[in-house]
C-alpha cells in the first residue's frame, strides 16, 4: 500500500497535504500535564488496546508502541513524516503511538492531550481527512470514555483547544509568493480570517524548502464542518495566488528560472556531499521546475517523499544506521543520486 | 555608542520622552532602560522564552484584570474539587488540569473561552450515543410534548407549513386520547 507521500495527487503543485488532528481526553485522568508516571503508563496501556478494533474496523493494519522503546532516530524521523509531534517524543514521561500502515492514522498517547489523533491526506481533501480522522474518533469512543460536555463540546488541557479539538491543516508549498516576500503579507491577510501561517513542523519551527503550514486557529463556536469549508476555502485563494506569481515571475524571466531549475538538478544528481538545508533548497527548485512543466523526467516522481528522505533522522533510518554529520551528507548526497529520475 | 546613563553598556534603545511639550532624547542600554523608563523588559525580549503558553496565560491574565478582579485579591479564588487546580493555576499555566476544571470554573470561564476563541459554546460533532442533561429530559416526555415543543421551535424559525402540520398532528392525538378515554 502506498503512503501518502508516495502518491501523485490533484493539486500537489500547491498543497502537499491535508491534515486533520483532534484532541480528546478521557474522563477518569487528570490532563496529561498533571499526570503522574505510574498514571500515564496505565493511560497509555488503556489507549494502546484500542489497536485491535481499529485493525478491524479500520480494514488497515495497525501497530502500538511506547516511545521511549523506540530509538533516536526512529523518533526524529518520525517527527520529519509528521507522524509525531517534537513534544511527544521529548516528554520525560511514558508516551506511546498507534499507528496505521500507510502512516495515515496515528494516535499520539500522552502528549498535550490524553489523545491526538490524525489523519493526513496527500493534496487537496481537507473532508476525506475529516472523514477518516472522524471515524477514528468514533471507534476510540466504543472503547475510551472521552471527556465531552453538552456546551463546551470536548475538553481539553488547553483552551485553545476546546470545543472540536480539531486542529485541520495543509501543507503548501509557495516558493514564487516566499521569493516575492509576499509571505508575512499573506500572514497578516489570513489572520483575519481565523487562519494562521507557520513553518513546516508546526508552532516556532521556520520553514524549509518554502514549505508551510495552513491551519485554523479557534475550535470553539464552528462545527468541524464550517471550519474545514472555511480553511479550503482560503487554501484554495492561497493556491490561486501562489499559481498566478508563478505565471508571472515565468513570464518575467522564464529562462532565468529554467537555468536555475537546470542548474539544482545538476547539483543534486553530481554532488557528492550535500546538507540537507541545501538539498531541501534545490529539491525545492526542482519541485518547482516540474510542476511549472519547465523540466521533464522518464517517470513520476513525488518531490516531498525525497523532501522527507533528506532529513537527517529519515536518512539515517534508511541507512539502519547511525552516522555523523559529515558522513551523512555523503550518505545523503548518494541516496539523492539514487532516487533522482532520469530528465527526457 | 554608549548608554547615556551607565555609560559602561552598548545603547541600544533610543528613548524619547516629552514633558509638557519638552521634548528629551536618550540613548540607553537595555538594563537602564528597564531601571529609569517604563520600558519593561525583565529579560531581552528577542530571545526570552516568550512561548505560547506564557503568552496565554498573559492573555488569560489580562482578561480576569479587566474585570476589575485581581487574582487572589478579595476573592474567594475558585479551586476544583477534583485535581486541586484553582482558578488562578489556572490562569498562569493557561492549562486545565482536567475535565472536572472546565464545571468548576464554569461562572468564571464563559467570558474567558470568549476571549480567546470568539465563542462561549460548542456546536460541533457530539459523540455518538452521547446522552446529554436535555435529552434525559426530553425522553421522560409524552409525543404530545414533545410536538408541542417541535411546534413551537417551527413557529419561532417563521416555518409555518410545518407548523401547520404539527398542529394537526397534535390535534388528532388529542382527538385520540378522548376517543380511547
Amino acid at each position: 500500500m502506498l503512503k501518502w507521500y508516495e502518491q501523485i495527487v490533484p493539486d500537489g503543485d500547491v498543497v502537499i497535504s491535508s491534515r486533520v488532528r483532534l484532541a480528546r481526553n478521557l474522563e477518569d485522568y487528570r490532563f496529561s500535564p498533571l499526570l503522574d508516571e505510574s498514571e500515564a503508563v496505565r493511560l497509555v496501556d488503556e489507549v494502546k488496546k484500542l489497536t485491535p478494533s481499529l485493525a478491524q474496523q479500520d480494514k488497515r493494519k495497525y501497530y502500538a508502541c511506547n516511545i521511549k522503546s523506540l530509538n533516536d532516530i526512529d523518533k526524529i524521523a518520525m517527527v520529519e513524516r509528521h507522524i509525531v509531534s517534537p513534544l511527544l517524543i521529548e516528554k520525560d514521561q511514558t508516551t506511546g503511538l498507534i499507528l496505521s500502515e500507510d502512516e495515515t492514522v496515528s494516535i499520539m498517547i500522552n502528549e498535550e492531550d490524553h489523545v491526538r489523533l490524525q489523519a493526513i491526506i496527500g493534496g487537496l481533501n481537507l473532508e476525506k481527512a475529516y472523514e477518516v480522522a472522524s471515524r477514528i474518533d468514533d471507534i476510540a469512543y466504543e472503547k475510551l470514555k472521552f471527556a465531552y460536555d453538552e456546551k463546551y463540546g470536548y475538553m481539553t488541557s488547553c483552551p485553545t483547544n476546546t470545543g472540536t479539538g480539531m486542529r485541520a491543516s495543509c501543507m503548501v508549498f509557495l516558493p514564487a509568493l516566499s521569493s516575492a516576500r509576499m509571505i508575512q503579507r499573506l500572514i497578516e491577510e489570513v489572520g483575519r480570517y481565523g487562519v494562521t501561517i507557520r513553518g513546516i513542523y508546526g508552532e516556532g519551527t521556520k520553514s524549509l524548502g518554502n514549505i508551510y503550514q495552513i491551519s485554523n486557529q479557534k475550535t470553539l463556536g464552528n462545527s468541524e464542518r464550517e471550519i474545514i469549508e472555511n480553511l479550503r476555502r482560503i487554501v484554495e485563494q492561497v493556491m490561486k495566488q501562489e499559481r498566478r506569481r508563478r505565471e508571472y515571475m515565468l513570464s518575467l524571466n522564464s529562462e532565468e528560472i529554467e537555468d536555475q531549475v537546470y542548474r539544482a538538478y545538476g547539483i543534486l544528481k553530481y554532488a557528492r556531499q550535500i546538507t540537507s538545508d541545501d538539498a531541501m533548497n534545490f529539491l525545492s527548485q526542482l519541485k518547482f521546475g516540474a510542476d511549472c512543466g519547465l523540466i521533464k523526467f522518464d517517470r513520476e516522481f513525488n518531490v516531498h517523499r525525497m523532501m522527507m528522505g533528506v532529513q537527517p533522522g529519515s536518512l539515517q533510518w534508511t541507512l539502519g544506521k547511525n552516522v555523523g554529520s559529515n558522513s551523512r551528507d555523503q550518505s545523503r548526497a548518494e541516496y539523492i543520486r539514487k532516487e533522482l529520475p532520469t530528465i527526457i | 555608542m554608549l548608554c547615556d546613563r551607565c555609560q559602561i553598556r552598548d545603547a541600544k534603545i533610543l528613548y524619547t520622552e516629552i514633558i509638557n511639550g519638552v521634548k528629551t532624547e536618550q540613548h540607553l542600554c537595555e538594563e537602564c532602560a528597564t531601571d529609569y523608563t517604563s520600558f519593561q523588559m525583565e529579560k531581552p525580549l528577542l530571545n526570552s522564552d516568550m512561548t505560547l503558553n506564557s503568552l496565554l496565560s498573559n492573555l488569560l491574565g489580562a482578561y480576569q484584570t479587566s474585570s476589575a478582579k485581581r487574582p487572589g485579591e478579595g476573592r474567594q479564588t475558585i479551586v476544583c474539587e477534583r485535581c486541586k487546580t484553582s482558578y488562578d493555576d489556572f490562569l498562569q499555566r493557561g492549562r486545565f488540569g482536567c475535565a472536572q476544571c472546565y464545571r468548576s470554573f464554569h461562572k468564571e470561564l464563559g467570558k474567558t473561552l470568549r476571549g480567546i476563541q470568539g465563542a462561549e459554546a460548542h456546536t460541533g460533532k457530539r459523540p455518538k450515543g452521547f446522552v446529554s442533561a436535555t435529552d434525559g429530559l426530553l425522553k421522560d416526555l409524552t409525543k404530545e410534548e414533545k410536538l408541542t415543543l417541535e411546534l413551537q421551535k417551527a413557529i419561532e424559525n417563521e416555518e409555518y407549513e410545518e407548523a401547520a402540520r404539527l398542529r394537526d398532528l397534535i390535534k388528532e392525538l388529542k382527538k385520540e386520547e378522548t376517543n380511547n378515554a
